[in-house]
């Protein structure tokens, strides 16, 4: 279970101070997916950076199964698995190299890591690259050797920030299945995108960001009721206020 | 502690997967120095040798007024042949070394029992004209004496009447010593070596993982950052380790092959041993501050503008010594370089250490590390760090 209260974060830039993210607070549960959905540069990135404790709010908390993100930091990150916007899979490594460097800085024995690692491979699909260097991988192969990477230590809160960027239908499909077992196994799964459909397709929770704030939360039943729309797109658009986004 | 070592290893086995980078700074970054020394020292044995043996050539102007002399000189290995016409042209452009200038009035000077006038025509700037010159000089002040002293017997006065002092040398140079004249910028390859042997691979693994946008997924994990951090600096300086371990063996054959050539060194393990030791501190200097460095910039390539500043360190102790020679005193073992610059000549000159110098040096060095290593951490926690472009 993911709190998130109030939060605010700005950047200091030549051109001035820039309000990323101003007043974020929403509840992921257990078992559910939490989608944020909000249109490039929206702040949904600094928000789950927040999230994964990479920065310090400036106002408001994070609580991840009781835990601050500022002063339990590491029990948090312990809790969580974190596919970031950045994916970085190490090119000199294996596949499997990759996974299990990350295992050990979760301090998991040889044996849990080698268990976990067939688990994951098996349920994304990736035993024919897992001892490949990834050197040379394609985005979808890339992609999943980094979600198996975040999620190895079998954390119980999982965070992925826009999955299915640059990827084929067949791959955002097998994802999207991924996502939805994770769900049925207990987990509690946020996921920031901004392609509509997609987060209309697997959200139990929508979370509409925009110009740093929230602008709209509920499931997509309860969306559609208050904005009065029966197209979930046409309440998002109302939600923002724009069409932008939208043909992602 | 495991999570250093988990990163340790990784960036170890990470970096040698790179063969051709590895390949590059630890073969030819590493014997490029000693094979650099060995073709200097034989270059230098050879000049020395021939220029000393081999017959001279020597343009010489009015050679008519001073036959004997020319005389003389033919029978002492110089081949004398006239002078060009225009003798500052001739030394300007290098086609002569050295011209000699007999006066004309030589011979009435020489009959009077004056000093006839001989001029030695050169430019004290050129290295290579300084054997010929002191040659020539040697021989002219022989026949000099030789006549002089005949002159004097001639007169009914003893010689020994000229000479009111005797000046004896008695030379206390080590063979280790004399050798350390060559040496002396031994130790800056090997202070760079240490300093910057492990540099690529320091801002790689910072600033290039940064890059790379992996920072941020390791970040994410629950390993310390200054876990990860000195994780990445121990692999650093082991790669550093190693390649002055092979430096330092390529060195040692290098001074074997160059015993023939007249130049006694020898590197014991002995002292490659203290050797390592006395640059494992500027090993750790110079990878926290590539760390602190890396972790401030914001690309690999601002990180690697500040290389240029890094290898002029190490050279500037050797330039103020060079400079301004000063007698070893204890407060240099606490300045880095220079430190490092005197414990490495000790050793190579086969001088004791004594253990005030030994605890300055090491107290300085590792403070210093210490405190580097402190502000990299510091920078490490910035929340700028993992974040790229």
């Amino acid at each position: 279970m993911i709190e998130v209260q109030d939060l605010h974060k700005s950047f200091k830039t030549k051109t001035g101070l820039v309000n990323a993210v101003q007043g974020v607070s929403f509840t992921a549960r257990d078992g559910e997916i939490t989608g944020l959905l909000g249109p490039n540069g929206a702040g949904k990135t600094t928000t789950l950076r927040m999230l994964y404790t990479l920065m310090n709010p400036d106002r408001g908390n994070v609580k991840v199964d009781g835990f601050d993100s500022i002063k339990e930091a590491e029990d948090v990150r312990r809790r969580l698995g974190v596919l970031p916007d950045a994916r970085g899979v190490y090119k000199r490594l294996t596949a499997r190299e990759n996974i299990q460097y990350f295992g050990q800085l979760h301090g998991m024995t040889q044996q849990e890591i080698a268990t976990r690692t067939q688990a994951l491979s098996d349920a994304l699909g990736m035993d024919d690259v897992l001892d490949r260097q990834s050197e040379g991988f394609s985005q979808g192969q890339r992609t999943k050797t980094a979600i198996a990477r975040a999620l190895v230590h079998d954390p119980k809160n999982v965070i992925l920030d826009e999955p299915t960027n640059g990827l084929d239908v067949m791959t955002t499909r097998g994802l999207r299945e991924f996502l939805k077992q994770l769900k049925a196994e207990g987990r509690c799964v946020i996921f920031s995108s901004h392609i509509m459909q997609e987060v209309a397709a697997l959200c139990d929770r929508i979370v509409i960001i925009s110009k740093g704030k929230v602008m709209a939360q509920g499931t997509a039943d309860e969306l559609r009721e208050q904005f009065g729309e029966q197209n979930l797109e046409d309440a998002f658009v109302k939600a923002i206020g724009t069409e932008e986004g939208l043909h992602a | 502690m495991s999570a250093l070592i988990t990163v340790f290893r990784k960036e170890l086995k990470d970096m040698f997967r790179d063969r051709r980078t590895v390949a590059i700074s630890l073969v030819i970054g590493t014997l490029l120095g000693p094979l650099l020394m060995f073709g200097m020292i034989k270059m230098m044995a050879s000049r020395v040798s021939t220029q000393m043996e081999k017959p001279l050539t020597l343009a010489v102007q009015g050679a008519e007024h001073a036959p004997n002399l020319v005389a003389w000189l033919k029978g002492q290995n110089i081949v004398v042949k006239a002078a060009p016409d225009d003798i500052d042209a001739a030394i300007a452009d290098q086609s002569e070394d050295v011209v000699m200038r007999i006066s004309p009035d030589y011979g009435t000077q020489w009959r009077k029992s004056l000093p006839a006038k001989v001029e030695l025509i050169h430019d004290s700037t050129r290295q290579d004209a300084s054997i010929p010159v002191q040659r020539i000089e040697n021989l002219l002040e022989n026949y000099s004496r030789t006549v002089g002293t005949l002159r004097l017997l001639a007169r009914g006065v003893s010689p020994t009447a000229m000479q009111s002092i005797q000046i004896a040398h008695r030379d206390l140079a080590t063979p280790q010593s004399r050798a350390g004249q060559i040496l002396s910028f031994l130790p800056y390859l090997l202070i760079l070596t240490a300093f910057l042997g492990g540099a690529y691979l320091i801002i790689d693994v910072t600033a290039g993982e940064r890059e790379r946008q992996s920072l941020e997924p390791l970040l994410a994990t629950p390993a310390s950052r200054t876990a990860i951090m000195s994780g990445k600096i121990l692999a650093a300086c082991v790669f550093g380790l190693l390649s002055l371990v092979i430096s330092l063996m390529a060195f040692k054959i290098c001074f074997l092959f160059s015993s023939d050539l007249g130049v006694k060194v020898e590197l014991l393990m002995s002292t490659i041993a203290l050797l390592l030791v006395v640059l494992i501190p500027i090993l750790l200097i110079g990878a926290c501050l590539l760390t602190l460095i890396s972790a401030s910039v914001k690309s690999v390539k601002e990180a690697q503008s500040y290389m240029s500043i890094l290898m002029m360190l190490p050279l500037l102790p050797t330039i103020i010594l060079m400079i301004n020679p000063v007698k070893n005193q204890v407060w240099m073992f606490a300045v880095p370089f220079l430190s490092q610059n005197q414990m490495i000549m000790k050793l190579v000159r086969g001088e004791v250490i004594s253990s005030v110098e030994w605890a300055v040096y090491l107290a300085a060095g590792f403070g210093l590390a210490a405190l580097l290593w402190a502000v990299a951490a510091r920078l490490y926690h910035r929340e700028k760090l993992a974040i790229s472009a």
